[in-house]
């Protein structure tokens, strides 16, 4: 709400103004009302006489209300320049010595700080309320002189340019809602000038930037940003597209003049928060310091960018960084600048991923028919914040890349201003977080343009609140200004409440006791990084003057590094990468005792970690930043840290894993009856190292098997054996990998054989060569080939002689089966006729307990049974048959049957199948093929000889 | 196989090293029913083997008919179900197992396993034993928790179960498991019953021994018989006929740490330091156990010090590892220890040489 509403007389006379100075807007060529530059000699007068008014305005309050009728009127009669000077000058007088005191004060100390409040003088004609009895002829010298200083730099201004039919639907719609507030407002009560609610805005939307000069934040992102979204030009205003030459420079100089005279007009207009400023000629404040090279060559870039017909590469754009910096306001003003219509998708929308999907859609590919015609750029806020539900937009923005990217050589011809129909993102999008790193965030990263916001500088910040106090009325120091930016870590946001609230209270701003006073620290946690760099580095002495106040600077420092470790929290983290760091430092140390202290000082840590962790008393933890201060006071220097994240701990905790791994499924490979006497830890002390030597004996020389000698083989058969019994192979491995770990090993071929389970990876330390002697290759597969033949002539007499060889694996038994010997050949006969007789007897008592489960089996069984009693050679067929299961069951028989049913013919039958078993045959009759008797012979016949 | 499986005792009888305590043990089980025992004692002295061959004897050969299982319990503790999975030895009449294996649930595992064994008696016709033996390994790694509940079912279950705990130190058993069993330490064998086993190995191998070679053996491997017999082959593998001054392979770890030990000899800085960390982790990677490295450290810088220090830094070995076991990042403390090492060492330095 506006203090001063407008007559309608004074609405009427306002609109027909502003039409009138919208056709000299919509032709360029016809002369302008207002030429550009007036007289210097006025401007000279004008600008002394602009800050009187400031001064008085604020150091009297009561006269306001008085005053601004005054003011609006001047304003109506903005033509009449000569009646204004003349108010002008009746205020003036009195003032003008003080200032041009300021002036000159401001001028010499910021230098930009100076032009942007100059700037900001000349703005509140935009804004909404409050700003209302400003200053229409101030606001028209500035830009004079502005002009003035700025005219060269104009010229390298490429980046502001706004298509005109977009400027002027803006004003069309300004008018409008101006007409519609007015006839609303109208009806309320007019006479009502001094509303409390004006006080009741807060200060951070009433001065938000609304252009994009007036941002504050860094003016490199500020600048990129821009060029990005005006990369987009080509492929969202087709060929309304226009270069920033010099001609349109000129015209750009052109229209801001007149943009100028129109903000008069408009001045009433609330909704004006002027994107008419945008085509910005005080764009440049900065560059006064910065010199105009880099922005020549910004210009060149983008002029070279600008004239490519696609979209910028990264069609996404992620700004990132500590809040109240005005990410979100920079994406808006910049959006607006570039003649965009925002949509905002924030934490409080739904953001599932399928209305996310059809709002995406309604922004990026259509083009609304209503009067706002603007494309649209979708701002995405705090896209970090709701992990489950923001992850959808990410999804989808995703996707929509992806899909623009296989496709897009296809379209690309067909692609034309009015937007595509496929799923492709064709309108910029605005990605916004905190945390960069958010795990949910990752994909976007790789895709997208990541902007890292920086803090503004403190004179910028401090300048700006300067000039809102000022305008609020509220008596400031620039000293306690910068300390509570400084407080406030720069958070313009937080700032600007913090100001606020003093002003409602009508306290004035302490430097002393800006901790204590309202401003609440903001309760932000640091990166690791940020911390570990606080902990290792000294405070250079701004921080302690802020806090010798208090008592005394270390207090202070403690303060801020309890608080600063305690926010973040993760203390393992921290105290992780102390330790990695904390060797590299150069602290003056000559007898090392820091280096011990700073080492007990991590023992505790870990004893504390273990004790809370084992206790789970968490609020012990409380006491853990305390170490990391104490460390803090003992190594701290002032030259810059070098830190790394602490990567070694969680890689040895990784390759133990690894190794214990490989330890334990060796363990489990060797036979029972040597691992049970062998833990993993016994392993590695004692076994590894003497094993490797047992395994590589030096002597043995590679040459053919025959050619060895009688003890030479002994020795081989001993060294296969060893390999053997503790399962241990050679495999073909890649050579790089192991020449790389064992320098030692020269290996000339590609494919090299290494130990199986790779035990010598156990005793390959960094730094360490050993001296075990390696075999040669050729004896390597000499070793692997008898290797693999003992390990089928173990499983194979492992079978036969099972029940004499204790050491054998139990389970075995049921493996082996296909190779059975004579010995275990037998007893499956012998069960297999106990099991038929007892399988009558099943039938004839049903409740007997194995009966039912098993008859089926029993019945197989029976048959085989019955067949190794009528015919030998039947027999073998029938025992090939037999199903597995069979062995089970039998056992399971064998006593009761051993027991019950023992006969002669049992005896007679073993008799049988132990011979023939011996010598079995085999016939089978295969139909189109020749009859054939065929002969099983075992592995065992032919490796042992 | 190996030399130490080839000739390991597997009877009672047959044990060469503890002949005092298989005789005892051989009594024990024939005359009269056996107790819940405790076998404790340095790794290489020859429990494992006591155990085995005492199984041998009260159950005869089948106790050697094992066969590997992962077993899998459900245990199900009122909320959820825990799952865990551990490898067991098993055979009809007893079961072999490390429930240190599963961490911190181990207190599950020792309950459900009793209980099952409990459950299951072993019916055996020909009625000789009416119990099972269940074989614990690394009871001292097992966790507070798991041993209150090992003492309870210990004696619930005592008429169908014995228990046999092995561990390396009895320290870490609690007081009242310790009262439950009877504790049998095996000491580490003297030199001269490794030198005794060796020439019999040696014997029976068929090989000639200098005079003085099982001697050195035995000398260089810590009272180990287990290393004493694997440096034997290793030997007899590197060179044979044996000469007397032969060198005999190191183990590669101990190499590595006397290496280190010499880095902190040649120089004391933070630089140092950070390499010395560096080596540490890499034997901290390769599972050689903490506390193992701190006292071969020790052993090893000892060797290399002035008289006069050696209280001082032992003192501060035990100081370190007392903190290292409380914690939970070994490399921290045996960082720790070395840099206090370093610093008193360079002070000595400084102090001596000016």
């Amino acid at each position: 709400m506006e203090i001063d509403i407008p007559l309608p007389e004074e609405l009427e006379l306002l609109e027909a103004n502003s039409h009138f100075y919208e056709e000299p807007y919509l032709d360029p060529p016809s002369p302008d009302p207002f030429p550009p530059k007036s007289p210097p000699s006025e401007n000279l007068e004008i600008d002394g006489s602009k800050r009187p008014r400031n001064s008085v305005e604020t150091e009297s309050p009561p006269e306001e209300n008085k005053r601004t009728k005054t003011i609006e009127i001047e304003e109506e009669e903005e033509e009449e320049k000569e009646k204004e000077e003349l108010d002008w000058l009746r205020y003036s007088p009195p003032q003008e010595n003080k200032v041009g005191a300021a002036v000159e004060k401001d001028e010499e100390v910021y230098l930009s700080r100076h032009v942007s409040a100059i700037n900001g003088d000349c703005m509140p004609v935009t804004a909404p309320s409050g700003g209302e009895r400003v200053y229409a002829k101030i606001s028209r010298a500035q830009r004079d002189e502005i002009l003035k200083k700025l005219n060269i730099k104009e010229r390298s201004n490429g980046l502001i340019f706004e298509p005109v039919n977009v400027l002027l639907q803006r004003v069309e719609q300004q008018v409008l809602t101006k007409a519609l507030q007015a006839s609303s407002e109208h009806q309320s009560d007019i006479t009502l000038h001094d509303t409390p609610m004006v006080h009741e805005q807060l200060w951070v939307d009433k001065y938000a930037p609304s252009s994009f000069t007036e941002l504050l934040s860094d003016e490199q992102t500020n600048r990129e940003v821009l060029l990005w979204l005006k990369q987009w030009d080509s492929c969202v205003f087709g060929s309304e597209i226009r270069s920033t030459s010099d001609e349109v420079l000129s015209a750009l100089r052109r229209h801001s003049s007149t943009q100028h005279q129109k903000t008069f007009d408009s001045n009433f207009s609330r909704k004006s928060r002027g994107h008419r400023w945008s085509s910005g000629s005080y764009r440049p404040i900065n560059n006064v310091d910065q010199g105009n090279n880099n922005q020549k060559g910004m210009q060149e870039l983008w002029n070279k960018k600008s004239r490519l017909t696609g979209p910028p590469e990264q069609k996404i754009l992620l700004l990132c960084g500590p809040p109240g910096l005005g990410k979100t306001t920079l994406a808006h003003v910049a959006a607006k600048h570039c003649g965009y219509h925002v949509v905002e998708v924030n934490a409080s929308d739904d953001r599932s991923s399928s209305t996310i999907e059809t709002k995406i859609l309604d922004v990026v590919q259509m083009n609304s028919v209503m009067a706002d015609s603007r494309p649209k750029c979708l701002v995405i806020d705090e896209i970090d914040g709701a992990l489950g539900d923001g992850k959808g937009a990410v999804e989808v923005i995703l996707k929509m890349v992806s899909a623009e990217r296989k496709s897009d050589f296809g379209r690309e011809n067909n692609a034309n201003k009015k937007g595509r129909k496929t799923a492709s993102l064709s309108r910029p999008v605005i990605c916004i977080c905190n945390d960069l790193y958010t795990p949910a965030l990752r994909p976007l990263r790789q895709v997208a343009k990541v902007h890292i916001f920086v803090q503004p500088t403190v004179s910028r910040v401090v300048s700006r609140l300067k000039y809102i106090c000022n305008k609020e009325g509220m008596r400031t120091s620039s000293i306690a200004l910068t300390a509570l930016a400084d407080y406030t870590e720069c958070d313009i946001r937080s700032c600007l409440n913090t100001l606020q609230f003093l002003n409602k209270k009508k306290e004035a701003l302490n430097v002393m006791e800006i901790s204590s006073q309202v401003v609440g620290r903001k309760d932000m946690s640091k990166s690791a990084f940020d911390i570990w760099k606080e902990i290792f580095q000294k405070r250079k002495m701004k921080r302690d003057r802020k806090s010798n106040s208090s008592s005394g600077s270390s207090y202070g420092e403690f303060d801020f590094l309890h608080s600063l470790i305690s926010n973040r929290g993760d203390y393992d983290v921290i105290l992780d990468g102390i330790h990695e760091n904390i060797l590299q430092l150069q602290y003056h140390d000559p007898v090392m005792q820091k280096t011990v202290k700073c080492l007990n000082s991590l023992g505790v840590s870990d004893l504390m970690q273990q004790y809370v962790m084992r206790t789970q008393q968490m609020p012990l933890q409380v006491y853990q930043p305390f170490i990391a201060i104490t460390l803090h006071r003992m190594v701290a220097q002032v030259q810059k840290p070098i830190i790394e994240w602490p990567k070694s701990y969680q890689r040895y905790r990784t390759m133990l894993m690894e190794k214990t791994d490989i330890l334990r499924s060796w363990h489990q490979k060797i036979p029972p009856y040597i691992s049970r006497h062998l833990s993993t830890k016994s392993c590695i002390e004692d076994l590894i190292s003497p094993l490797l030597h047992i395994l590589s004996p030096p002597k043995l020389r590679p040459v053919a098997l025959h050619l060895l000698s009688e003890t030479e083989k002994n020795d081989l058969a001993q060294l296969v054996n060893v390999m053997v019994s503790y399962s241990i192979t050679y495999k073909n491995v890649k050579s790089d990998s192991l020449s790389t770990n064992l320098g030692q090993e020269a290996i000339v071929d590609a494919s090299a054989l290494s130990f199986d389970p790779p035990i010598g990876e156990f005793i390959k330390y960094k730094d360490y060569t050993s001296d075990h002697h390696v075999l040669a290759l050729a004896m390597k597969q000499v070793l692997l080939h008898e290797v693999e033949k003992q390990k089928i002539l173990q499983v194979s007499i492992g079978k036969s002689v099972h029940t004499t060889d204790g050491c054998s694996n139990g389970d075995q038994n049921f493996i082996g089966k296909g190779v059975s010997g004579p010995k275990s050949a037998k007893p499956i006969c012998e069960n297999a006729v106990a099991g038929a007789k007892n399988f009558e007897n099943v039938k004839n008592i049903p409740n007997t307990r194995q009966g039912f489960p098993s008859t089926s089996t029993v019945s197989s069984s029976l048959v085989s049974s019955r067949s190794a009693s009528t015919g030998a050679k039947q027999k073998s067929t029938a025992d090939t048959r037999k199903p597995p299961s069979g062995f089970n069951f039998f056992e399971r028989f064998r006593k009761p049957s051993s027991k019950g049913s023992q006969d002669s013919e049992i005896a007679d039958v073993k008799e049988v199948t132990l011979e023939r078993d011996l010598r079995p045959l085999l016939f089978k009759f295969n139909e189109g093929f020749t009859n054939a008797v065929k002969r099983p012979v075992r592995m065992r016949e032919f490796l042992l000889r | 196989m190996l030399w130490v499986d080839k000739y390991r005792p597997k009877t009672l009888d047959q044990v060469m090293v503890h002949q005092d305590i298989a005789q005892n043990l051989k009594k024990l089980v024939t005359e009269q029913d056996c107790p819940h025992l405790l076998f404790y004692g340095p790794s290489g002295s020859g429990k494992k083997t006591l155990i085995m061959a005492l199984l041998r004897q009260i159950f005869g050969s089948s106790a050697e008919k094992v066969k590997v299982e992962n077993r899998n319990w459900k245990i199900d503790i009122g909320s959820r179900t825990i799952d865990l999975e551990l490898t067991t030895l098993s055979s009809t009449n007893h079961v072999e197992l490390s429930p240190s294996d599963v961490g911190f649930q181990d207190r599950y595992v020792v309950q459900e396993i009793i209980k099952e064994m409990a459950k299951n008696r072993p019916i055996d016709t020909k009625g000789r034993k009416g119990y099972k033996v269940l074989v614990l390994n690394e009871v001292d790694k097992l966790s507070r928790q798991a041993q209150h509940s090992l003492r309870r079912t210990m004696e619930k279950y005592s008429a169908s179960c014995r228990l046999i705990l092995c561990c390396n130190s009895s320290s870490k058993v609690t007081e009242a498991i310790r009262s439950r069993c009877l504790n049998i330490r095996v000491n580490a064998p003297s030199e001269e019953q490794i030198i005794k086993v060796l020439e019999f190995v040696g014997k029976k191998e068929g090989l000639q021994l200098p005079s003085g070679f099982a001697a050195r053996i035995a000398e260089k491997t810590n009272r180990s018989l287990r290393r004493a017999i694997l440096s034997f082959e290793t030997c007899r593998v590197q060179q044979y006929p044996f000469t007397s001054s032969q060198a005999i392979p190191p183990m590669d770890w101990e190499e590595y740490i006397s290496e280190i030990a010499t880095d902190i000899m040649k120089e004391q800085s933070p630089k140092r330091l950070f390499q010395v960390r560096g080596k540490v982790y890499e034997l901290l990677i390769n599972c050689i156990p903490p506390e193992i490295i701190l006292k071969r450290l020790l052993h090893e810088l000892l060797k290399k010090l002035d008289a006069e220090l050696k209280h001082e830094i032992c003192h501060w070995a035990a100081y370190y590892e007392h903190r290292m076991r409380l914690g939970q990042k070994a490399i921290f403390h045996i960082e720790a220890f070395v840099a206090k090492f370093m610093s008193i060492y360079k002070a000595f330095l400084i102090a001596t040489f000016g």
